[in-house]
């Protein structure tokens, strides 16, 4: 044989790499299909990653468990080895929030004498359901939590999640059984805020970072580091007197420090706030005569979650129980005794 | 060797992702990183079946833990598995430095990439600290996770028909 090829000895078989190499192509075009079909949202793909989330959320609660508890555990050894500087830290706190406390109550006394001399109609009560947070759902792109509460809880897309320390984010997923925050900090996140005693209106954005940024305030605003933020409502979307966090930075470039620690969200309530905006983005599957806010009374709250507030909480238990100044009267007794 | 005991250990770390470590923002790129590691390093091992369709399966479900866009890192982990695939030549058990020099460099280019898709995607300039920080922490993580695969794959082949069977 020429050449000293035998048609009987095998052959390098080069071909068989060509249908590999396409496969790997497929495959980079999958993923190139998946990017466009996932930027314009198409509707099919969310509807499967929800439905896939809501399956796997028992498995990713029970590794969650585990690194929670640890968790947990690290934060008591600290506390228990604090030094005894921390402990004069936590009385002096004590004796101003005392302090504080005294002047709430008359602040509170105040304000009801005068809403009774104006005849002021009391704003509904707003209800809430507390759940754990089962996955941290933070990339480099996007920061997000999942949580043990869904659609089956009443829970629906665009409420507000905050825990004791303030506001969270707002729920954008919403699933049988879990559902997605988007955090403060992501960069999706918009929240109308009102800043300092005055009240000034401006807008905080997310930026992925630890703080959120300040932004389109009137100018001339006099704004001052440690100034107090919560929402101001106007968006229609969040309850306006949600607690945000503290103003940092300087002029020209001022930043939010949120007062809850989104990297290590534990607990967290959403909050029944049905506005309008809300009701034509992600119709109530349950009652349309819940708008701004309703009960949740015919919501079906399952078991499994671990506390729920059907009847309308008195001012303390809503701060005991969410941790945040919610809304009503209790707004003013955060602001008023400044 | 099949794909199971790869599948399964790169399936933990997808899984590792999701679990709310309390890791600071800067160290979000981290987790899944190790995911894309893990899947080079599985490719780079001479005689483990890795097929790339399931770098793309395991990078999907990342993208679905993450919440983030579908198919981002199903494409990093692509790259991973295609980069990995290339450098079969190198035994498991010498040139692990150079092993790790390709990782850098795939770490970097991972990088790079993900910087500008994740910019286009949401038609802004996306802070890139995070991204660098997870590079450079990856890449000095690579020999701790080489040597988990390579464990595991030597567990396999020793243990193999006694631990696996039910596996394979």
């Amino acid at each position: 044989m020429r050449g000293g090829h035998s048609p009987f000895k095998p052959r390098p078989r080069r071909s068989w790499r060509a249908p590999g190499e396409l496969l790997n192509f497929t495959l980079f075009f999958v993923c190139a299909v998946l990017l466009v079909l996932s930027r314009i949202g198409h509707g099919a793909l969310t509807e499967l990653r929800d439905g896939f989330v809501d399956l796997t959320a028992p498995l990713l609660e029970a590794t969650s468990k585990p690194a929670i508890l640890a968790r947990h555990e690290a934060a008591r050894v600290k506390s228990y080895i604090a030094p005894f500087s921390e402990i004069d830290r936590l009385k002096a706190e004590n004796e101003q929030l005392k302090q504080w406390e005294w002047r709430a109550k008359l602040a509170e006394r105040d304000v009801a004498q005068l809403r009774a001399l104006l005849n002021a109609v009391d704003e509904p009560a707003l209800h809430y359901v507390t759940g754990d947070v089962i996955a941290d759902a933070r990339g480099p792109f996007l920061r997000s939590a999942l949580i043990n509460l869904g659609r089956d809880n009443g829970v629906r897309v665009g409420y507000a999640v905050i825990n004791g320390a303030g506001l969270v984010g707002r729920t954008v997923d919403a699933g049988a059984s879990v559902s997605r925050v988007l955090l403060l900090n992501d960069l999706n996140s918009q929240v109308p805020v009102l800043v300092g005693h005055a009240g000034v209106r401006g807008l905080a954005f997310g930026d992925n970072s630890a703080e959120l940024r300040l932004d389109f305030l009137p100018d001339g605003a006099a704004l001052h580091p440690g100034d107090e933020v919560f929402t101001s409502g106007s968006d229609g979307v969040l309850p306006r007197g949600l607690r945000v966090g503290v103003v940092t930075g300087s002029p020209g470039a001022y930043r939010v420090r949120p007062y809850a620690d989104l990297s290590t969200l534990d607990a967290v309530s959403v909050l029944f706030f049905d506005a309008p905006t809300l009701t034509r983005t992600d119709p109530p599957a349950v009652a349309l005569d819940r708008a701004l806010s309703a009960s949740p009374d015919d919501t079906k709250v399952s078991d499994a979650v671990p506390t729920a507030s059907i009847e309308p909480p008195s001012i303390d238990s809503e701060i005991k129980q969410a941790g945040a100044p919610i809304a009503t009267s209790a707004e003013s007794v955060a602001q008023s005794p400044q | 060797m099949n794909a199971t005991v790869p599948a399964l250990s790169v399936l933990i770390a997808v899984l590792a992702t999701a679990v709310p470590w309390g890791l600071p923002g800067d160290a979000t790129f981290i987790p899944p990183m190790v995911v894309v590691m893990m899947v080079f390093c599985w490719r780079a091992l001479p005689d483990t079946a890795f097929p790339p369709y399931l770098a793309l399966l395991l990078g999907l479900l990342t993208d679905i833990m993450s919440g983030g866009p579908l198919g981002f890192w199903a494409l990093m982990a692509l790259i991973g598995a295609s980069v990995g695939g290339r450098v079969t030549s190198l035994a498991d058990s010498q040139d692990r430095n150079r092993l790790w020099l390709v990782w850098a460099g795939v770490a970097v280019l991972i990088g790079v990439l993900s910087w500008l898709l994740g910019s286009a995607y949401f038609v802004r300039w996306i802070d890139w600290w995070p991204i660098a920080f997870g590079a450079i922490a990856s890449t000095l993580l690579f020999p701790v996770v080489l040597r988990v695969v390579v464990w595991l794959r030597r567990g396999r082949l020793r243990l193999g028909p006694k631990l696996y069977r039910g596996l394979s």
